[in-house]
């Protein structure tokens, strides 16, 4: 990505979490109802779109994340280059999808910032700040819910026991991350 | 405070959710032949009632879909939820 600036810049590390941004990543929103758009999107990224609610799919490369009957939002597993703001998959859906009124495919990598949380404390620093309910998701690896943490809108994905992704719109990104690491402090 | 059942993402808390005000209010099928009142009267005016109401919701914080909620405005209990265009399941 060309003249990539992030807005978090620090790595934080507590007893029993750590945090960190993830970035360059990649992230499309893909939205569509028809049957087509479902197989479409199926036999273009070898991907299937989950079709359960609060659930995600995974392949080698891509994951995809439930958020709503007829959304969802992709990313790439690995960091991409640098150097390029170009991406592979997002031409192949425009023209297979986009193109042909299938469903629209947004390409929302610099709107959403990945960060990333590993430890056994995840969930309490959470409760500090979410009305949601995570006893199931936290057993269920591959959970997904939307939610609001510190009344900011968030995504949150339950990767691996004690790991989880959360995307936060960049603009609320560094208050949210100043946030977690107060609430982080006190635990 | 209370708990809402959302038709596509389950059981979340009501802080989630935004109020969209009465529901199956239905426009007028030619605006241009009421009179000021009968249009105010579509427009405004609203039952607002204590008991038992229907009203639309939506899941803003969690899948931005509307749907519909039969509530008791003295108590907050949920009677009944279903998605838009399906029928009230009770009368």
């Amino acid at each position: 990505m060309l003249n990539y600036s992030n807005p978090i810049t620090e790595q934080k590390s507590y007893s029993g979490l750590q945090l960190k941004e993830i970035n360059p990543i990649m992230k499309l929103i893909v939205r569509g109802k028809k049957r087509e758009f479902l197989s479409a999107i199926g036999q273009s990224l070898n991907l299937l779109l989950p079709n359960e609610p609060n659930t995600s799919t995974r392949t080698d490369k891509l994951t995809a994340l439930w958020l709503s009957p007829d959304e969802w939002m992709i990313y790439s597993n690995e960091t991409s280059n640098l150097d390029n703001n170009d991406y592979d998959i997002e031409n192949i859906l425009n023209k297979k999808i986009s193109k042909t009124n299938l469903g629209a495919i947004t390409n929302v990598t610099d709107q959403f910032v990945l960060i990333n949380l590993k430890g056994d404390k995840i969930y309490d620093l959470f409760e500090t700040g979410s009305p949601f309910n995570f006893n199931k998701f936290r057993n269920k690896v591959g959970s997904v819910t939307q939610t609001i943490l510190a009344k900011i809108d968030v995504i949150i994905q339950n990767t691996n026991q004690n790991e989880v992704n959360l995307f936060v719109r960049r603009s609320f990104s560094q208050h949210l991350f100043s946030w977690m690491n107060d609430s982080a402090s006190r635990l | 405070m209370f708990i809402i059942h959302c038709p596509y993402c389950g059981e979340r808390e009501q802080s989630e959710f935004k109020a969209g005000g009465e529901a199956h209010i239905s426009r007028p099928k030619q605006p241009s032949e009421l009179s000021d009142d009968q249009w105010a009267e579509y427009l405004f005016m609203r039952k607002n009632i204590k008991g038992v109401q229907y009203e639309r919701w939506v899941h803003t914080h969690g899948c931005r879909k509307w749907f519909n909620i039969i509530r008791d405005t003295s108590n907050d209990q949920i009677q009944a939820v279903y998605k838009m265009g399906e029928k009230p399941p009770i009368k």
